[in-house]
């Protein structure tokens, strides 16, 4: 990820600085949902099992595979005024476009059955939760979508700083099985500090800077809605 | 709430101190085998010397409430407030004594105060922050003129040789139930807090907390047995020798869910900033009771991501040398704080005391003033 133009800043504006601060919370408040839902409340209490896990890939492929249409759709309602934020978004699409492909990988070496995780829908919290971010990418110029990276590059550093290893403890399934969990570790650091550069970058009124977080927390609620219907949408 | 002062404190640290060499000459070695874990729990929390209130052969020194008692006279000896004018008894403690009746009855019984109102708080190391915001209230609401704070703790009985023994011996323990051998020690503090200045002291200006114990499982405690699937607690076990042997007895700390500590703790710093409540450049001394030199750079690095960070010269802790006394930790730092003169009138103190049992974060605000 050479010569990319955005990189974190050294200091951000005032209203950067507080919108941070905002995000942070909501990050804090959605750690904490998360931690409500039964499946993430198994991996804490060590009684996670080896089906949990093969359903927890089932119900990530559908919105995952999604992830790329709604990334590039966000960088293309980005007009001429904003086409460094454009670039930057495009190369992270391209990062992550194909990441399924390690997730269906991961179910297979897990015993499962690659014409099951492909036949597998969307639950209903992925269906809203692709909806959502699927609109608000088409507005122009859209800001807000900040929000909504906020919480999935975080997740991708917490799916592999604290899930992976865990699962792997609980399950005994090998890092053969956790690939795609782990793969954001060693990516996502430098998607988040491009993050905190278009924090600065984006958020140049209140307005904006509201739009940001409220975007944060829809998606955060939709996406512990998805991993809550793993056991209510059986 | 200005109408609380705090005039005094007093500590209490039985014995000398222990060196990291030493620990295992006092607290004994589990199946006669040495710790496989020490050195490495000891090198992240960087507590250099603490003090027990067991001997060499694990006989108790000082009971917990003979540890308040001392800290308690400590306070008021400095004071011109006479014992036996107390108002409010406040007390709090991991585990005192007995297991009924409150910690602060025997408390009051060592210290001869008579018909005093009394309070004990139950929990960990947020407990003392429970006991001082009480008494502080109740300052507050004119019920009296002054309340003392005692806390005191005394986790090495929890820690002894034979404790892990009888719960299955060295082979039976893993990370999580050995942890907190290496961390916790021994000794009581306490505050002297009056409804009006007198001299030099502390104007208490707010005590906020947020408790999560909604979003997660329990992270450090005692009463759940070893097996995660085992759902009783230590009394629902037939015999007190049962609920020992099946390790509901230990005291644990679940180190992966701990993780979550540093963010909770900035999480509430970020909801007081939020509110206006508190100014982050403005706090002029730091006192955290961080139970670990390990989360010390991780809640400096959050803070600093958040544009709320506190320059590294105005933290001040004693954990490093008295070391980890959990409820009565951020007592006997202040203490520490106020002897060494560190701070001039119109300094504030942002106080900070996480506690990981099931996540309660605490924080007080303080300003010098001179009547």
């Amino acid at each position: 990820m050479a010569n990319v133009p955005l990189t974190r800043p050294v200091a951000l504006t005032e209203l950067g600085q507080a919108t941070l601060r905002r995000l942070m919370r909501v990050w804090f408040e959605f750690e904490r949902a998360l931690a409500t839902v039964p499946i993430i409340r198994r991996l804490d209490l060590g009684t996670f099992t080896r089906q949990d896990y093969q359903n927890l890939l089932l119900n990530l492929r559908p919105q995952v595979i999604e992830g790329s249409r709604w990334i590039s759709r966000c960088a293309s309602s980005f007009d001429r005024e904003h086409s460094d934020i454009r670039s930057a978004i495009l190369r992270h699409a391209h990062d992550e476009h194909r990441d399924y492909e390690m997730l269906e990988q991961d179910f297979v070496a897990t015993g499962g059955e690659i014409d099951r995780i492909l036949a597998q829908p969307k639950n209903n919290g992925s269906e809203a939760l692709h909806a959502f971010l699927m609109f608000r990418s088409g507005e122009p110029n859209p800001a807000s979508m900040l929000g909504a990276m906020w919480i999935i590059e975080g997740l991708g550093e917490k799916m592999a700083v604290n899930w992976a290893a865990r699962i792997e403890e609980l399950t005994g399934f090998d890092a053969h099985c956790t690939r795609f969990l782990r793969y954001h570790a060693s990516n996502d650091d430098s998607h988040m500090d491009k993050l905190y550069a278009l924090v600065d970058r984006l958020c140049t009124s209140d307005a904006v800077a509201a739009a940001v977080v409220s975007t944060a927390q829809i998606v955060g609620h939709l996406y512990a809605w998805q991993l809550q219907e793993i056991d209510d949408g059986r | 709430m200005t109408h609380a002062f705090l005039t005094s404190t007093g500590s209490f640290l039985p014995g000398p101190p222990v060196d990291n060499s030493k620990i295992e000459q006092i607290l004994g070695l589990v199946d006669r085998k040495p710790s496989r874990l020490r050195a490495r729990i000891l090198k992240a929390n960087g507590i250099q010397t603490r003090h027990y209130a067991i001997d060499g052969e694990q006989r108790t020194t000082h009971s917990a409430a003979d540890m308040g008692v001392a800290a308690a006279k400590h306070c008021v000896d400095e004071s011109p407030v006479p014992m036996k004018s107390i108002g409010m008894l406040s007390c709090a403690t991991t585990q005192g004594d007995m297991v009924v009746p409150g910690f602060g009855s025997m408390v009051q019984a060592g210290l001869g105060i008579p018909g005093v109102e009394l309070l004990t708080t139950h929990g960990i190391c947020s407990s003392s922050v429970m006991a001082i915001k009480a008494a502080a209230n109740s300052l507050s609401l004119g019920q009296h003129t002054s309340a003392l704070v005692v806390v005191s703790e005394l986790a090495s009985r929890l820690l002894k040789h034979t404790r892990y023994e009888a719960a299955g011996g060295f082979g039976a323990m893993d990370f999580n139930s050995e942890f907190l051998r290496w961390m916790l020690s021994d000794g009581a503090g306490a505050w002297l807090i009056e409804n009006a200045p007198r001299g030099r002291c502390l104007r208490l200006d707010w005590i906020h907390s947020f408790s999560h114990a909604d979003s997660f499982p329990v992270c450090m405690g005692i009463g759940l047995p070893t097996d995660p699937d085992d759902v009783r607690t230590w009394q629902d076990f037939p015999t007190y020798g049962e609920a020992e042997a099946a390790g509901a007895l230990l005291i644990r700390q679940d180190v992966r869910l701990l993780e979550q500590m540093v963010k909770l703790g900035v999480d509430g710093a970020l909801r007081l900033i939020e509110a206006g409540t508190l100014v982050m450049r403005d706090v002029d001394h730091f006192l955290c009771h961080y139970s670990s030199h390990h989360f010390r750079g991780k809640i400096a690095d959050l803070l600093d991501m958040c544009g709320a960070s506190i320059p590294e010269d105005r933290w001040f802790t004693n954990l490093y040398t008295r070391g980890n006394t959990g409820a009565a930790s951020i007592l006997i730092m202040m203490d520490e704080f106020l002897r060494g003169d560190r701070a001039r009138v119109g300094d504030t103190v942002l106080c900070m005391v996480p506690e990981s049992g099931r996540f309660n974060t605490a924080y007080m605000h303080f300003t010098l003033v001179e009547n």
